[in-house]
């Protein structure tokens, strides 16, 4: 089943927005029969830069407001940075130019003040997104409704984690090890609470139009829908099958016979929510960061699981907190199910922080 | 199909960084890049920076290669080989990263470890492409600061070098297909031959016009197309005490 653009674009479920302060400021839910058949009922929305051009304003307008938005950015200066280590007016002004890059369908303006413009979004609308990024902090990301991640642009909104940075790195030890070994190239492989399903679509990717399937699982039913949406943006739908539920409970069908099984799953202690950047605690979702008094409550369970799910030979890699949690993982892992795994190993980041562990299965 | 060109298959390469092996993926392709939005310049153009003004030769550092390995130089290996005589790093962060971090900054920066050129790049939305501008940042670079000796009796130009020249050139032959622009990847290849020559002949722009069947205006207009290669030689001028061309 193809997606096809005429389809993503749906030009007339875009009504002018009068309440500038709601959610779901980008527009009416995007409705598609190809989406109907996820579980439950939820919506994904269309990313700006996805929306068909049917606006238009003059370039005179254009500038004002983007004069106006730089204003605010600028008197932010660095009191994000020291009241919770948020942007800084550099970091909103380039977001400002991505939302013009993602909000402008003709990106060789004319010279003329009076020249007309194509937009995806009305002009006053542009008013209210950047309020809201600034005043409440809304992520640029939920603003403009996408994330560039990897080579991918993934569709994102309030309700799923915004994949992060970091992360990419899981879908390169994924290469790695498939690389040289065709049998975990071919098999299936779980990603476990996919959010956006980045980590399903990346380890796609890396496995090849020849390679195994991917199952991804999540939660929460807004996470289920859009990474529905992304699959099928990415045409991916025969490959990958997202299943909405607890960590393992949709694979009881797969046990002993997953290939490889990746997560990032909540890691936040419970205590640290409360002081995380305004961006990430207001608005992302707690489900997605909360991750128990330690915030190892869905890393051990995911150990636990993967010795039970993974055949011989079978890869695993999980994001975690940081060194101590990486440390309190092997050892947990050790001690628990030592003679499951092998090659444990504890990976870092680009930041030079020990972000991952991975191993085998026996 | 648009959803097929987001998504392409990636060539992966690995290297090495803080004694922890990862392997990054590199995006060959790029949308060609707009210049979008001029009148706004809402952030600094992305930066190169260079430790050195002075020019490295390659003999200086070509250590067990051959002759021809090190004649030929850098800007000859895949993205592949380049990267990995690179060390790369992104912007140290404060804090915990991962989850608790909202913050779109996927700067990378490039490393090139025998000649110390560091490239860098922040301005895309991903960490992912801004690795690969950075690279290809890199090779302008590497044809900018690296300099090779080149024999002039008798003078042979690479075929590099003859892509790059406007089709008037009598040296040029009909097999070196369409002038290759300053926003082709292979333009890097031609502008470090040319480079070359000019610091051969000692900045002589009409010298090094003779060599390449030009005249002296279409030899200065072919530099004063890329405005990198015109400081290059300018600066070379300069230090010789000649006027700059304009
Ligand atoms: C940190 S987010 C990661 C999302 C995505 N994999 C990424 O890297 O961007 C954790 C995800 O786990 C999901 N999750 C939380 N509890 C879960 C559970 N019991 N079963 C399945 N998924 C769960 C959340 O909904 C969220 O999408």
């Amino acid at each position: 089943m193809k997606l096809t653009l005429s389809s993503v674009y749906r030009p007339h479920s875009f009504p002018k927005l009068l309440n500038c302060s709601s959610f779901g400021i980008l527009g009416r839910p995007f409705c598609s029969s190809a989406l109907s058949s996820s579980p439950t009922c939820v919506k994904p929305q269309v990313p700006l830069f996805l929306r068909p051009p049917i606006y238009s304003t003059k370039l005179c307008d254009l500038k004002k407001w983007h004069d106006w938005a730089k204003g605010v950015s600028l008197s932010i200066g660095s009191t994000f940075v020291q009241s919770d280590n948020g942007a800084d007016s550099n970091m909103l002004c380039r977001e400002l130019k991505w939302l013009m890059e993602d909000a402008v369908e003709d990106h060789s303006l004319g010279m003329e003040d009076d020249d007309r413009v194509k937009m995806r979004i009305d002009i006053e609308e542009l008013y209210c997104l950047w309020t809201q990024r600034v005043q409440e902090r809304r992520p640029f990301q939920y603003v403009v409704g996408c994330e560039h991640w990897r080579d991918l642009v993934l569709s994102v909104q309030e309700g799923v984690l915004i994949p992060r940075p970091e992360t990419e790195l899981v879908v390169d030890f994924v290469s790695d090890v498939v690389s040289e070994n065709e049998d975990l190239r071919s098999g299936v492989w779980a990603d476990l609470g996919t959010g956006s399903g980045a980590l399903a679509i990346g380890i796609c990717g890396v496995l090849g139009s020849e390679g195994g399937r991917v199952i991804a699982t999540d939660l929460s039913p807004v996470a289920v829908a859009v990474a529905t949406y992304n699959v099928q943006r990415y045409c991916l739908q025969d490959k990958i099958d997202l299943r909405e539920g607890s960590w393992f409970e949709p694979l009881k069908d797969m046990e002993g016979k997953l290939a490889g099984l990746v997560s990032n799953p909540p890691y936040i202690p419970s205590e640290d929510i409360s002081g995380l950047q305004a961006e990430v605690g207001r608005h992302e979702p707690r489900l997605a960061l909360d991750g128990g008094i330690e915030g190892m409550d869905a890393l051990h369970h995911l150990c636990v699981g993967a010795a039970l799910m993974l055949k011989p030979g079978g890869f695993f890699a999980f994001e975690t907190n940081g060194e101590q949690q990486c440390c309190a993982l092997v050892d947990y892992i050790k001690s628990r199910s030592g003679r499951s795994f092998c090659n444990l190993e504890i990976r870092a980041d680009f930041a030079g922080i020990q972000r991952f562990v991975i191993g085998f299965h026996q | 199909m648009a959803h097929k060109i987001l998504f392409r298959p990636t060539l992966v390469l690995t290297l090495t960084f803080h004694k922890t092996p990862f392997s990054v993926s590199y995006h060959p392709f790029r949308r060609s890049q707009q210049q979008p939005f001029s009148f706004l310049n809402t952030h600094p153009t992305a930066r190169t920076t260079n430790n050195t003004h002075t020019h490295l030769w390659c003999s200086n550092f070509s250590t067990t290669t051959t002759t021809e390995g090190s004649e030929k130089c850098y800007l000859y290996l895949t993205d592949e080989d380049l990267m990995r005589q690179c060390e790369m790093g992104t912007f140290k962060s404060s804090g915990p990263g991962g989850q608790h971090r909202n913050k779109r900054e996927s700067a990378v920066r490039l490393k090139h470890l025998p000649t110390g050129i560091i490239a860098q790049a922040s301005e895309d939305r991903s960490q992912h492409k801004n690795r690969a501008s950075a690279l290809s940042r890199l090779r302008s670079l590497i044809a900018l600061k690296v300099r090779k000796t080149v024999d002039l009796d008798p003078y042979s130009p690479p075929r590099e070098l003859l892509q790059i020249l406007p089709p008037k050139s009598s040296i040029r032959g009909s097999d070196c297909g369409p002038q290759i622009g300053p926003n082709n990847p292979r333009f890097a290849l031609g502008m470090q031959a040319l480079l070359d020559l000019v610091f051969a002949v000692e900045g002589s722009v009409s010298d090094a016009a003779k060599y390449l069947g030009l005249s002296t205006g279409a030899l200065s207009r072919l530099i004063l197309s890329d405005d990198s290669l015109r400081k290059e030689v300018n600066d070379l001028r300069a230090s010789k005490g000649m006027k700059p061309l304009k």
